[in-house]
């Protein structure tokens, strides 16, 4: 998978990786069983320091978004939270809470808002499908 | 052995020379494992702190100590487990560069001979040619290799990259990377001191800026780059009144202007969100740019 690194996002670099990882899984750039480069050739290729990408990839692991096969290193996990619905739901109420800020801020009302993430749902679900 | 230690603790450093002081009380720590950015203008006392790590000079006051060991008095046991790459490489002239490898590994208690191989592979160097005709960028990266075969718990590089093409740099921080943290990340330790940040902003974990010998600012990286962000706003009008307290302004003109925060953008957003802007972004300041603003007069208070 592709990975993008911008420092100027003000988020921490270890975090954009995290994401990155999630979002490829959610989009199925990546799909279950598929394996994460190692850490080294990661770290060399993004030229950042090897704990970063050491400390991305045990918080994907502790998040169950990937795991460790021997043989094959870190690898997508099969689909499937193990975390309880209400918690899972808690975890993103913390990132629409933004989006909602974002959209007030660009004076975008509730329904072009709700349109939009109607239509990335599709959009996200077409690219796992691969099915217009 | 505890783990505790810290690789690198300066405590209150003067360096004096004459009646300068190149080192102007002083005082940092370098957890063991950490990437440690040292960054500083060119005569602001990198080298000189170094050079006291390493007993090439003597503090006029003030301690270093090296894994909790004084330079000065334990100095074989320091420099065991330092491996050095000064801002000016000098080699024997007259010995080759595979004579110059093995002089180097006689003094080491580990050597790595599968490394050095992969390195001297990569960097395409000749081991039958003789050092003095080596190029700059060559020099440096042999004396790369020497440091990194000898697998010590810390790498210190003083400036290591200046006058290097893109490409040597390029191959210098990916090796820093690779072959030096490959073994026991946990226990390898780099202290990189640069005025060249934007090429080794992925790699430092935490840095400390110097100037005049001084402490102007100690942070995490991630956490350096929440903290300083850069705001553009425009407005529909002009804003005479616009209270941007608490912010460095970079520049004011007609209805746009542009602010350095320090762990108060929100405050300083939300200030300027009330006068209704028809643009406002933000983002994170880049080390280098961090640098830069540090050094501006009341740049590291805001």
């Amino acid at each position: 998978m592709q990975f993008q690194l911008n420092f100027k996002s003000g988020k921490p670099v270890y975090l954009q990786l995290v994401d990155q990882v999630k979002a490829a899984a959610a989009s199925g750039a990546v799909r279950p069983g598929e394996p994460l480069p190692s850490i080294r050739p990661l770290a060399e290729q993004l030229r950042v320091n090897r704990n970063t990408v050491a400390k991305a990839y045990s918080e994907l692991e502790s998040q169950h978004v990937i795991e460790t096969v021997a043989g094959k290193g870190s690898v997508i996990s099969a689909a499937g939270s193990p975390f309880k619905k209400d918690v899972r739901l808690k975890l993103l109420t913390h990132e629409i809470d933004d989006a909602v800020v974002q959209a007030h801020h660009l004076q975008i009302a509730k329904d072009d808002f709700l349109r939009v993430a109607e239509d990335r749902f599709d959009a996200f679900h077409h690219k796992r499908t691969g099915h217009p | 052995m505890s783990t505790n230690v810290p690789a690198i603790e300066i405590d209150h450093l003067v360096r004096r020379y004459g009646r300068t002081d190149a080192v102007n009380d002083l005082s940092l720590r370098v957890a063991a494992g950490r990437c440690y950015g040292f960054f500083g203008r060119n005569g602001a006392g990198k080298t000189t702190t170094i050079k006291c790590l390493l007993n090439l000079l003597r503090p006029t006051s003030g301690r270093a100590r090296v894994f909790g060991l004084d330079p000065a008095r334990d100095e074989v046991a320091v420099k065991s487990r330092v491996a050095y790459v000064p801002d000016n490489v000098a080699f024997y002239p007259w010995m080759s560069v595979r004579e110059t490898l093995d002089y180097f590994a006689a003094f080491r208690p580990r050597w790595n001979d599968d490394t050095e191989r992969a390195l001297v592979d990569r960097f395409r160097l000749d081991v039958r040619q003789k050092t003095s005709h080596l190029s700059k960028g060559q020099r440096t990266q042999l004396a790369l290799i020497t440091a990194i075969c000898a697998e010590t718990e810390l790498l210190v590089l003083d400036e290591p990259t200046s006058g290097l093409d893109p490409i040597v740099r390029r191959e210098f921080i990916e090796t820093v990377i690779g072959a030096y943290q490959e073994g026991e990340a946990a226990r390898r330790t780099v202290f990189v001191s640069t005025h060249l940040i934007a090429e080794f902003e992925g790699l430092i974990d935490e840095f400390t800026i110097i100037e005049h010998g001084r402490d102007v600012l100690t942070l995490e990286a991630d956490v350096a780059r929440e903290r300083y962000q850069k705001v553009y706003a425009r407005f529909s009008s002009e804003l005479a009144d616009l209270d941007v307290a608490g912010a460095r302004v970079l520049r004011r003109g007609g209805r746009e202007i542009e602010l350095v925060v320090n762990g108060n953008s929100g405050e300083v957003l939300d200030r300027l969100k009330a006068r209704s802007p028809e643009t406002l972004t933000s983002e994170a300041l880049t080390l280098e740019e961090i640098f830069v603003n540090a050094l501006q007069p009341g740049g590291a208070a805001a």
